[in-house]
Parts: C-alpha cells; structure tokens; sequence
C-alpha cells in the first residue's frame, strides 16, 4: 500500500490538467441551461397577434426583463388582453444576455412560432444582433430596453422602434449639472460591455465641454460580485465626485458596496438613471440615499396618467413601478396604437406609423423621434432622499425633451 | 501608499478565502490521495444553503453554523457511500467526483434558479475602519481573521495532537497505521467531512464578498486547484502561501490589467511549475 512517488507527479499533472479544463469549461457554462416560458392568454383565430419576447431572464439582467412583462401585462390586463382589437399571445424567450442565444431564440419565435411582433431586448449586443435579422426578415422589433446609440445612427433599421432611452440620453443628460453643481473632477465606472462604454462616452465628452474633467475611466466586468479594487482605485484619485452606471444585480451589488466601504457620504456617488430607479433604490434602501441621478420616470412623478398606473401596477403586484415596467407598458402601447392607425399587422403599414408615433407614458408624454427611432422625453435630476424608510427621488432640476443627435458626434 | 494597502488587503482577504477551500481540497488529497473535484460544489452549497436559512429570518451566525454542519454531513455521506468504493483507483474518482459536481450543480440550479444572490453581511460586521486616507470593510479583515485562526488549527492539529501525529504517519506508510490498530477508515470519513465542512465555511464566508450564482462552484475550483499547485500538493501551509498569493495578485491584476487577471494568475502557475515542479511546499517529486 506505499504510496509509490509517481502518484504525486501523476496528481499534480492531474490538477493541472483538471484546472485548465475547468476554466474552459467555464466560459461555457455562461451559456448553459434556460427555457423560455409560455405566458399564452389561448387567442381565438382570426383577429390574434402573437408577440415575441427576447428578454435575458437568467444573470444580472433578471429584474430588468420581470419589469418589461410586468408592465406589458399590466396593459394588456387593462385592455382585456387586446392590442389594435386583437387578441394577444405572448411567447417568451430567455436570450440569457448572449447574442447567439438570442439569434436561435429569435429564429425559434419567427420562423417556428411565426411570431408577429418581437419586444426586446435587454442587452444591446443581442439589439445589434437581432438588428441585422429583422431588417432580413421584416418582422417589427420593438426595443423595450437595449440603449446602444447606434442602433439611432450607423445601425438605424426602418424595423427597429426604441421605447426606452439610450445611451446617449442616459450618459449626457446630468453631465451639465454636475459641472456645474457639484464638481469639475469625476472618476467614472460603468461595466465592461458596450452600453457600458457608450454611457461613459457621453458623460465624458459633455462634461468636458461643460468645463469638467474625467480623471479616470474604470471598466469592471459585467456580472462583477465584488467592487472592492476598483472601488478603492477610484477613491484614491480623489475626486469630486464618482459617477458610475451600473443596472441590476451589479448595481445593487455596486450600491451596497459603495457604503461599506464608507465612501458614502465622503465622495458623492452620482449616476445614471437606474441610479434613481426603484429597481435598485428600493433592494439597497438607505445605501442609496444621497445618490444624484439623472432619471426619465419615477412612482413619484405628478401626472394623471402616472398616479393610475402606479396605483394599478401596486394593486397587481404589490409594489412601486420602476422604469423597465414603463417600458413594458410603453412597448403594448406603442403596439396598440401602431395597429390601430394602420389597421393591420403588416410590417410594411407597421413602420409607417411607428415613426413619430406619440404616446401618454406613464413618464409623461414621449414621442419617436422619426430622424433617429428613438423616443424624445424628459430627464429629471434627482437627489434620493430617505422619506418613512423608503428612498424617494427628489427632483432639483428638469432637462425637458432630451433628443438624440441625428449623427453620431463620436 | 494608503490605497495600495487597502488593495493589499483585498487581496489578503480573497487569499483567506481560497485558503479555506483549498485547505480542505488538499488535506483531503493529501490523506486521502483523493483529487475531490466536487469540492467546489460543496463551497458553492454551503453559500446557498446559508442563503436559505437566512431567508427564513435566521441570523448570519445560526445559517453559517448549520451551512457548515449541513455541508459536513453531506460530505460524510459521500464518502461513506460514493468515495468509498473507488479508493486507490485515481480515474474513476477524478470522473465520479467531477460527475458528481455536475449533479450537484443542476440541482442547485433546480432549486435556487440562475439568478445572482449575495449574502448579506452580518450587522455586526456591517463597519468600514478607516486605515490612513481610505476605508476598509470591517467584513474583510474578520474573513482574514478567521483565515488565520484556521491556519493555527491546522498547526495545531497537525502537530500537538493525536489525531494529527495519526495523520502525518498515514500519509506517510497506511499500511503501518493500519497494523497499529488505528481505525485508517473512520479517519478518511473524518478528514473527508473535515474538508467538506471547510468548503461549506468558505462558501458562506464568501457569500458577502464574492455574491452565489451558476458556474461559481467551476471558477472558484479552478482557483484553489492553482492554489494547491503552487502550494504543493497536500501541504496545508503551501496553500497558505499559494492562496494569499494568488488573491493578492488577482487583486492588483484587476487594478492593472482588468482583462488579464486570471492569467496571471495561470501565469504564475506556470512559472512555480517550471522552477520547482512539486510546488512550493510539495514533497520531493522524482
């Protein structure tokens, strides 16, 4: 039973092997599992539509996609489950936030399901992705969510309909204010993926222009559990403020973070607009407070329109709306209406109408921007404030109507 | 200088961390000549498990004990009923436990879902400590704290007790501990619960710092299998060393070259392989 000296080399060579095998099959297993689920509501023949979701449901994107069906639903429940006087059928796909995964889903929904209108997605890498596809195929995306700027400008697609924001708006929109405000040096993070980079390149090139300076630019990878080093890297440039856009787990991750370190309350944290959204103001509670945002929707925005749908999305699932909820909401609207006007579900008499299409949003009203697809609204500069123990965005300043430039100034 | 500290410490840390799981991987494979490639899954339970009892409202330290037990027991199980059978025949364990973590992992995909959890720190750690112009979480210096008391254990164990003087002669000649009338089975199961208790302990520990979601179990493998290479295989003070390095460097990787963290880290494996093929502490390869 001795243990002969070979067996040491023999397990060596075995843990080496095992480990150089495991970080392969890591980078697979971001890929694995994940079904779509079915949220049919039956349909008769004839006057149906069937709608198809690419959302990431799996990974930091999770809450993002439960808001967008949230709030689809929600409109869909408010109008007895018809859009344009047809009944609805919703097929839902998990793209988990990778392109290729999102490509076969997508087929799956069109050519399988023969889905009539696509919603989605979450990710702009699967937007650009899917954006090539649907030009082929003519189908209708409806962009609930993906930010990325080209898809207004070199990828602009007569198929695809922002709903949401971009990065553009979401990156520029408080870059004045805080130059002016609250500081001329910033030290910037945001995730290591392209809506990442775009938001930071639109803060940085209108906080330049407004007489600030960005003294360092750090970019952790998406999905990251930990922000202890580039938290710490970023304090030690000692800047006036930080600004960072983080969304999901990696923000709420982000947020917490930020006051164990005990940077809140020493550096100011400003950000983007899911900074001031109730998506991660709402899991990371007083760690929030203090943090400036630049949002385009809150619960607590005072209009008509907002107070009946807060009040109805509380009733249905028991708590506050956030942004990706509107968007939801938003998307069954724009589709409601695009129907109606023109009176089929043909791509073709689709996208006439889709451009410069109006609606009454629950942010107030927005409008499709015909030149770029993507929707002209108001951003509100926000401070959280801890209000009976729940976070509440207090508007200091209004930026009414934020349009994209007709071109990339990139 | 202060933040070059801060990053220092991180590092330690992450390094108390991979110590934890690597101690158990490599007292288990140095007693046992068992390469227990499901012991990252164990890390990975002991976190979900901790999450789960902290979801039903109990405290950090109650979850973390019975994460620890619960992991223990598991580990006891496996042992006696799947480990048991394929003692001495090096393929068939690397393959059954490496199935074996496969298994494990969908479940745990079945029961938690794939989305991201963190733990929360305890409050009675929730503190930042200033150390000169930045903070530092009071969290991370008692993970490296209880890094340390486990290293003196160890120490302990290994060399003051009865137990541990059984140990060192098993590993050394079984058959003689055999003929001494030690019971060298009832030992195994010890040590393999020992190590799978360890894994649990990691995994809740790292909950806070490193947060639960699918493929942790593979990543954080493939860290203390480096850790226990560069260590050398079956000493507990080389992961000692190997871990802190590896969490240091991983650390001023993330700093420095963002993209490339994880292969210095190969790097550096690479390198000890080279220039001292047992690894730093190993014993003797001829």
């Amino acid at each position: 039973m001795r243990k002969t000296k070979g067996f040491w080399k023999r397990a060596m060579g075995m843990m080496v092997m095992a480990a150089l095998l495991m970080t392969a099959g890591c980078a697979q297993s971001n890929t694995s599992s994940g079904s779509g689920s079915d949220k049919g509501n039956g349909g008769d023949s004839g006057g149906s539509v069937k709608i198809g979701f690419i959302l990431s449901q799996t990974g930091t994107f999770a809450p993002l996609s439960e808001g967008i069906i949230n709030g689809f639903q929600l409109y869909l429940e408010q109008h007895n489950g018809m859009l344009g006087g047809k009944k609805v059928e919703m097929k839902v796909e998990d793209d988990e936030a990778n392109p290729q995964v999102a490509l076969r889903k997508y087929r799956q929904l069109v050519h399988g399901e023969k889905a009539d209108i696509l919603v989605g997605p979450i990710s702009s890498a699967v937007a650009y992705a899917l954006r090539d596809e649907v030009e082929k195929d003519k189908k209708v995306l409806i962009d609930a969510n993906a930010a990325g700027d080209d898809l207004s400008w070199s990828k602009k697609s007569d198929y695809v309909y922002r709903v949401s924001f971009s990065n553009w708006q979401n990156g520029s929109s408080t870059a004045k204010y805080l130059a002016e405000q609250v500081g001329k040096k910033a030290v910037i993070l945001a995730p290591d993926y392209p809506a990442g980079k775009e938001v930071l390149r639109a803060f940085k090139v209108t906080f330049e222009a407004a007489g600030g300076k960005v003294l360092k630019e750090i970019y952790p990878k998406l999905n990251t559990n930990d922000f202890a080093p580039y938290l710490q890297q970023a304090s030690a440039e000692k800047p006036d403020f930080i600004y960072a856009f983080f969304t999901g787990s990696d923000g709420i991750r982000f947020i917490t973070q930020y006051k164990e370190f005990g940077l809140k309350g020493k550096i100011p944290l400003t950000g983007s607009l899911e900074f001031g959204d109730e998506l991660l103001t709402q899991p990371t509670g007083e760690a929030a407070e203090g943090i400036i945002a630049g949002i385009n929707y809150s619960p607590y925005l005072d209009n008509e329109q907002n107070k009946q749908f807060v009040e109805a999305y509380k009733e249905k699932y028991g708590k506050l709306p956030n942004i990706f909820a509107v968007q939801g909401y938003d998307s069954a609207a724009a589709i409601d209406q695009a129907i109606n006007k023109a009176g089929s579900l043909n791509s073709q008499d689709l996208i006439k109408v889709l451009k410069g299409i109006s609606l009454d949003s629950p942010r107030g009203k927005i409008t499709i921007d015909p030149a770029t697809h993507n929707p002209v609204q108001n951003f509100y500069i926000s401070k959280n404030v801890l209000k009976d123990g729940a976070i509440v965005p207090q508007i200091m300043e209004t930026v009414e109507n934020v349009k994209m430039p007709e071109d990339s100034p990139f | 200088m202060s933040a070059i500290l801060a990053q220092l410490l991180t590092g330690v840390a992450y390094g108390m961390l991979y110590f934890m799981i690597a101690a158990g991987l490599t007292i288990i494979l140095g007693v046992m000549n068992v390469v227990n490639l499901a012991h990252g899954t164990l890390f990975m339970l002991g976190a979900y498990i901790a999450f789960t009892f902290i979801n039903d409202e109990l405290s950090f330290w109650i979850s973390l004990l019975l994460a620890v037990f619960l992991t223990a027991v598991l580990g006891l199980v496996l042992e006696k009923w799947l480990i048991k059978p394929v003692y001495g025949k090096e393929l068939e364990q690397v393959l059954l436990t490496f199935g074996l973590s496969f298994i494990i992992a969908d479940t745990v995909e079945w029961i938690w879902g794939t989305e991201m959890h963190t733990l929360p720190t305890p409050d009675l750690l929730s503190g930042s400590l200033s150390i000169g112009s930045t903070e530092f979480p009071v969290y991370r210096l008692f993970v490296v704290l209880v890094g340390c008391l486990l290293a003196w254990l160890l120490w302990y164990l290994e060399t003051k007790t009865r137990i541990g003087a059984i140990i060192r002669a098993g590993v050394d000649d079984r058959a003689m501990v055999s003929a001494l009338g030690v019971n060298v089975g009832l030992v195994f199961t010890g040590v393999f619960a020992f190590g799978a208790a360890l894994a649990g302990l990691s995994g809740v520990l790292g909950g806070p710092l490193i947060g639960m979601y699918t493929g942790m179990d593979n990543e954080i493998l493939v860290t203390s299998l480096i850790v226990v290479v560069i260590g050398g295989l079956g000493s507990w003070k080389g992961s000692f060393i190997g871990a802190i390095a590896v969490g240091v460097i991983e650390t001023f990787g993330k700093v420095w070259f963002p993209s490339l963290s994880m292969l210095i880290v190969f790097l550096i494996m690479m390198m000890v392989l080279i220039v001292r093929p047992q690894g730093l502490f190993g014993r003797e390869v001829v």
